[in-house]
């Protein structure tokens, strides 16, 4: 099959952002209109790949490839197994909701439509690449992007928070770029269908180092950038600086999009490329994830910052991602390798479902009452019935109840994990105990109790627009929740095929 | 007839021709005693064209191209310039030279 | 239609009923409550019809009604969830439909339908009652409808719809669905009205201890998936090859098989839900819900379930224990801690004066009579004991609902602020509401076990004589003490509600609840009684024998049984006569001391037990223990550690001094290198140039004559030089 409807989907978004750039910046609701239709398009022909892909073919669909710098012999290569279409699916219909959410922005719209578009291209380039250096320019574009939104539109500590997401996240890419470039020279090629077949037997030696050494150096710095963007714990201390300071949608497409990018590198290139090294240090990365998973949890707990409590839960979150991959590192092939990946990649998915919900939601609150302090809210449920039953059902979702999403996968990781790691698994369930223990923090302070009486009559009920952004998310938690065997098959497939050689 | 007189007279009369243009253009206060001076000069020019031309180049005509040449460019330039002074007059209603230094550093 | 089928359709109704009661209906009253209880009649229906095709059919545990479907893919195969109907769920569905049923058509009632909106009643708060014009003189008021009845409707659907989920499904997954959504619901409905503080902490604190007990669950039902493959009753629970094979191997930790950890940690999720020590703290603050209506549903359903679940997991809990040997190291932990549960909760009953607080404290003793009965290995009497007490304890709530509902009428009605449901403003209801006072009374003596004509009676005294002959002696004793503090504090509780005279103008101004609440009543009264005929030991004295022991052979084929039962049959009277002696000796000294009690008077209860009384009115004080010992340290480490110390002292702090050596180290750069040499530099040149452009600039006079001298120095300079140049050069 030649057709383009990859690259369709992946530039479609930068063409967008261009006319954008045409229209006079004093038509705002032009601006805000073209830039959700646009970001439908990448989203109706996602779902058109979806029914065309086919689950049980090996190997990679939907490949394009041309020579882009044949000097290094690096090519615009790119296609999709289940595990990237699950991810573009994700970022495909985030990003017109987040832009659907922002319709409030009222200020320098036309350059804030321009770069969550662009912002889309990047991640989708990210999850589309099967060329290194694809991989990494993608992963380079959607950085920027990001960064101009926490700057320009974020909250009061704005400028230390995107200082601080830009420099850690650049100082894991310096690493992959070396990596990448290390790779490149002494193969020769940064494709990465090729890189899988000459890469067992290859020696790899350069500057007088060893392969051995070559290939430690290589996956360390994989690991580290990887492992910024997770984040794993001890890494994480950016995300919840950016995620509250970032505007409402760019909560969402950070915590609902771009956290996947780290998970994603795993699963594409850290496990396929270092299986040996993987395996060796599985165990060091399940001790991580099972300290995120806790103390994740924990942080989360002691906050009284709603969205920061939000940000935290991501840490919790990705912490049962990261315990799965780590026990497919270091089980790799065996049945509970591939029930753990089956649960990390859905519950990259699911946490994307969540997250975005839950920071969506709580910047409806905070564009009414303009305070993200627990104690300034209190009993609103009786003045927005419609808007507390949501924010409950996403926050159970985010908590993991069975019958939603969030359930699923998380049972699915234990499920995988508990054979291969007892005691890190054991220990992560304090972890899920304080999971609840922070949602219901949350919604206890916010939602029940008496009603604050500062915010009588200044609260409104959650609007159409806002119900709209909402909906889509909940249908697919308690579809997810209740019918998984849809997506669940795709990444079954996809693992099977990509891991079980190994 | 004319071997008798040598070329050096042409030109040392082309030479103290070229000095009273030159101290004209020099030491004249008025704009317009510079031109006349310029155009004395041109003129000694033009003699010592003519002058060289016949004696070491007669069989051409490349003496008499070169002083019409000059010809025009001395009358173009008479003409701007006597135009320039005369606008000049008009706004500052002085043709002293030393009193016109607008491009004074 | 199939069996089959039916049993999917059952749960599905109240799920119906729940979706479009919150999407369409929440606003009409009237609509709301037919959707609700016409959902919980047609699951009623199919639970009867599939009841009873499950009584008629020969050999049921063996072949039981099943249907399953692929749900979940994983690797090469799946995980199969269906539904499944054996003897066990068949009596579990039967009682579950029954007092579901009656529950929803109680709370038409309790929540006052037809009654005025109130007056000052706010979303989130009770019904505060509505002034009627008629009544203006005497400033009375008459109970307002609730202002959130619709919501009402809408999560006891969706919890029914748990109930059913989970006692039908034919694995532990869907079980565990049910569970977890069971917890959410009863979260919302303890927090039903919850911009009351004191709800909404119940709330949070049920759904979190019964979180610590699923968590552990979790982890069980992991375990067993990953030793076994598979989750369902069929594959795993019900497969001797499979349960042996567990209990062969150890688990390395603690001693234990595989098969005991598995039904220990499952049985710690049992702990949580069914309210046992250490984690029964939240049952009776989960009465600050609706009164009779979410309290039942915590008394007589969701903790049931936890029950359910450990009788469900028998296999593995008792696995490698032979009949009349010794028992496992978990059957030991069911044994002890639900022994220890069924006094110590026995205890603080006695001196609560809350009446429903009361109640609620004898469901977590009557719960751990099931728990310790199963720990010895009564599979039978615990289940048999487990359905008795759903009819009997729902009784008695619902009649608990009932008085409160009259007290508060006179409340309304005399405008006296007293509590309406503290015992001691009661006193002779028993005039007031006679259909609730005979109801309750019949209640009550089944809970107290009253000889021959009451269910609980049977039930407990199968239990007594299973510990009895099963040499279980410690176990039999504390029961005995146990049951003996029931009837006790059960007296208690009629003699102060019921008994003697009013003490309150609220009391003596009650009045008996509408049809709609107490025809539930009577219905659950019938059970209470009948319901207790059906197990009925061949070899009782007397009894024996008149009826057939059904539920015995029913349900006991679901276990390979199992020497020392029938207790009357080797003839031994002391576990009969020991249940003789504490029931009717509770009833009567708790009669005894309470019949004198008068307005303003202190509890007699105080003076007898001295300094014991405090520890038991509060409970032991292990709300306050776990307030110190964990929840507070939680905070702290939450706080201290994981975020002030490790996130933002270590880890930011790190970055910090990273960053912050980075700009010193940038600004020692700027300082030392950039400023002097590399700027220096670059000033330099441009200074250097300005200043020649200083000087060269006095030239330009704009005088052009001065301009044309120098040109003509130049020109001479140039042509001397030019002389000199080619003169020189050519000497």
């Amino acid at each position: 099959m030649t057709n383009h409807l990859l690259s369709v989907i992946l530039f479609f978004p930068v063409v967008a952002a261009l006319a954008i750039l045409v229209i006079p910046a004093s038509r705002v609701k032009a601006i805000r209109w073209v830039s959700f239709v646009a970001s439908l398009v990448p989203f109706l022909i996602s779902l058109l790949v979806w029914l065309q892909f086919n689950p049980y073919q090996e190997g990679y669909q939907f490949e394009e490839q041309f020579i882009w710098y044949s000097a290094i012999s690096s090519s615009y290569h790119i296609g999709i197994d289940g595990i990237s279409l699950t991810m573009m699916l994700l970022t495909t219909l985030l990003t017109p909701l987040a832009i659907l959410a922002s319709f409030t922005i009222s200020e320098r719209v036309k350059a804030y439509m321009a770069l969550f578009l662009m912002l889309e291209t990047g991640m989708l380039g990210v999850f589309f690449a099967l060329d290194l250096l694809l991989f990494f320019v993608f992963w380079e574009i959607g950085l920027v992007p990001m960064y101009f939104l926490i700057a320009q539109w974020g909250g009061e500590k704005r400028n230390y928070a995107s200082i601080k997401f830009i420099l850690y996240t650049m100082a894991g890419s310096l690493g992959l770029l070396l990596a990448i470039q290390l790779i490149g020279v002494t193969t020769g090629t940064f494709d990465l269908p090729k890189l899988m077949e000459i890469w067992k037997d290859k020696q790899l030696s350069i500057f007088g180092l060893s392969t051995s050494a070559v290939k430690a150096i290589a996956f360390w710095a994989f690991v580290v950038a990887f492992a910024i963007k997770v984040p794993v714990w001890p890494f994480h201390t950016w995300l919840p600086d950016a995620h509250t300071e970032a505007p409402t949608a760019g909560s969402m497409i950070l915590a609902g999009v771009l956290l996947k990018l780290g998970a994603y590198g795993f699963l594409r290139l850290v496990l396929p490329l270092y299986p040996m090294e993987s395996r060796q240090f599985g165990g060091a990365l399940a001790i991580l994830a099972t300290l995120a998973i806790i103390f994740g949890a924990l942080s989360a707990f002691s906050q009284n910052d709603f969205k920061r409590l939000v940000a935290y839960s991501s840490i919790n979150h990705m912490g049962f991602v990261i315990l799965g991959i780590a026990a497919a590192a270091w089980q790799a092939g065996s049945v509970n390798a591939n029930l753990a990946l089956n649960g990390a990649v859905l519950q990259m998915f699911n946490h994307g479902l969540s997250s975005a919900g839950m920071f969506f939601l709580v910047g409806v609150i905070y564009e009414r009452t303009h305070t993200r302090k627990l104690e300034d809210y209190g009993g609103i449920y009786a003045l927005v019935p419609v808007y507390g039953s949501i924010l409950i059902f996403t926050a159970m979702s985010s908590l993991g109840l069975p019958g939603l999403n969030g359930f699923v996968s998380e049972f699915l990781v234990v499920r995988g994990a508990l054979p291969v790691f007892v005691l890190p698994t054991a220990l992560s369930m304090i972890g899920l105990f304080f999971t609840g223990a922070y949602i219901l923090k949350a919604l206890r302070s916010v939602l029940h109790g008496p009603v604050n009486e500062h915010l009588h009559g200044h609260l409104s009920e959650i609007n159409l627009r806002e119900i709209l952004v909402i909906a889509p998310l909940m249908v697919l938690m308690l579809w997810i929740g209740l019918a998984p065997a849809w997506i669940v098959e795709v990444i079954n497939r996809a693992v099977m095929f990509a891991f079980s050689a190994l | 007839m004319i071997q008798q007189i040598p070329l050096s007279w042409y030109l040392i009369f082309a030479a103290m021709l070229f000095c009273v243009g030159l101290f004209g253009a020099l030491a004249r206060k008025n704009a317009i005693a510079i031109l006349m001076g310029i155009e004395l000069m041109l003129n000694a020019v033009n003699v010592n064209i003519l002058a060289f031309w016949r004696f070491l180049y007669s069989d051409g005509v490349g003496g008499m191209v070169f002083v019409a040449v000059v010809f025009a460019a001395a009358a173009a330039e008479a003409a701007v310039g006597l135009a320039l002074i005369i606008s000049i007059y008009r706004r500052r209603n002085t043709v002293v030279a030393d009193d016109i230094d607008l491009m004074k550093g | 239609m199939s069996t089959e089928m039916l049993i999917w359709l059952i749960p599905l109704p109240p799920l119906l009923a729940f979706a479009l009661i919150v999407l369409f209906t929440y606003k009409k009253h009237a609509l709301s409550h037919w959707i609700a209880v016409s959902a919980a009649g047609l699951s009623w229906l199919g639970s009867m019809v599939v009841f009873f095709s499950a009584a008629g059919k020969e050999g049921l545990s063996h072949e039981p009604f099943r249907s399953f479907i692929n749900w979940l893919p994983t690797q090469r195969n799946f995980l199969q969830i269906g539904v499944q109907i054996d003897p066990l769920s068949a009596v579990m569905v039967f009682f579950v439909a029954w007092t579901v049923l009656m529950i929803f058509i109680y709370s038409i009632g309790y929540h006052n339908y037809g009654q005025p909106k109130g007056t000052a009643d706010h979303p989130g708060l009770p019904p505060h009652g509505a002034a009627l014009k008629k009544h203006k003189e005497t400033g009375g008021m008459v109970p307002s409808v609730e202002p959130m009845y619709a919501r009402f409707f809408a999560l006891i659907s969706l919890f029914a719809f748990a109930m059913f989920t989970l006692v039908v499904s034919d694995n532990l997954l869907t079980l565990y669905i049910g569970w977890e959504l069971m917890g959410f619901c009863s979260y919302f409905l303890i927090g039903f009205w919850y911009a009351k503080p004191s709800a909404r902490d119940a709330a949070v604190k049920a759904f979190l201890t019964t979180r610590v007990g699923d968590v552990f669950m979790l982890l069980g039902l992991v375990l067993l998936y990953s030793q076994t493959g598979s989750l369902s009753y069929a594959d795993t629970l019900a497969n001797p090859v499979v349960i042996e094979e567990l209990a062969k191997h150890s688990s390395g930790i603690l001693g234990l098989s595989i098969a005991g950890l598995i039904g220990l940690l499952i049985f710690i999720g049992v702990i949580g839900k069914s309210a046992q020590f250490p984690l029964h703290v939240w049952l009776p603050d989960a009465m600050e819900g609706p009164t009779p209506v979410s309290a039942m549903i915590h008394a007589a359903t969701m903790v049931s379930a936890g029950v359910y679940l450990a009788i469900r997991v028998f296999p593995l809990i008792s696995a490698g224990w032979e009949p009349g040997h010794a028992l496992t190291p978990t059957m030991v932990v069911l044994a002890s801690i639900g022994a220890f549960t069924a006094l110590f909760a026995a205890t603080i009953a006695l001196a609560q004066n809350d009446i429903k607080r009361v109640l609620a404290y004898s469901t977590i003793s009557q719960l751990g009579y099931m728990i310790a009965a199963l720990g010895i290995g009564a599979y039978v009497a615990a289940t048999f004991h487990l359905v008795m007490h759903a009819f009997f304890k729902a009784l008695l709530f619902l009649g608990s609902g009932s008085v409160i509902h009259g007290v508060e009428h006179g409340v309304y009605h005399t405008g006296e602020h007293v509590d309406p449901q503290n015992m001691f403003n009661m006193g002779g209801l028993r005039k007031k509401m006679p259909v609730t006072f005979w109801t309750f009374l019949l209640g009550g003596l089944a809970l107290s076990g009253f000889p021959l004509v009451t269910a609980g009676f049977w039930s407990k005294d199968e239990i007594l004589s299973y510990a009895f002959k099963g040499d279980y002696f410690i176990v039999f004793v504390v029961l005995a003490v146990a049951a003996l503090l029931t009837a006790f504090y059960t007296a208690r509780q009629i003699t102060l509600t019921f008994l003697g005279e009013a003490r309150t103008k609220a009391s003596s101004h009650a009045v008996e609840s509408v049809k709609v609440m107490i025809i539930p009543l009577i219905i659950l009264a019938v059970f209470a009684v009948t319901a207790g005929w059906s197990g009925i030991p061949q070899g009782f004295p007397l009894f024996g024998g008149i009826l057939p022991n059904w539920f015995e052979e029913f349900v006991g084929s679901m276990v390979k049984e199992s020497a020392p039962h029938g207790a009357g049959e080797s003839g031994s009277l002391v576990p009969l006569l020991t249940s003789l002696v504490v029931s009717l000796g509770g009833l009567a000294l708790g009669w005894w001391v309470y019949k004198d009690v008068r307005a303003g008077m202190n509890d007699p209860l105080e003076r007898v037990l001295g300094r014991f009384y405090p520890l038991i009115k509060n409970k032991y004080y292990i709300d306050e223990f776990y307030q110190a010992a964990f929840i507070k340290p939680a905070i702290w480490i939450a706080d201290k550690v994981a975020y002030q110390f490790l996130d933002k002292f270590l880890i930011d702090g790190f970055l910090h001094a990273v960053a912050k050596g980075t700009w010193r180290l940038g600004v020692i750069f700027r300082n030392f290198f950039d400023i002097p040499v590399v700027n220096g530099t670059g000033d330099a040149i441009g200074k250097g140039t300005q200043g020649l452009g200083d000087v060269l600039r006095k030239m330009q006079t704009g005088k052009i004559q001065q301009y044309m001298i120098l040109s003509l120095l130049v020109v001479i300079l140039v042509g001397v030089l030019f002389y000199l140049y080619f003169l020189l050069g050519r000497v």
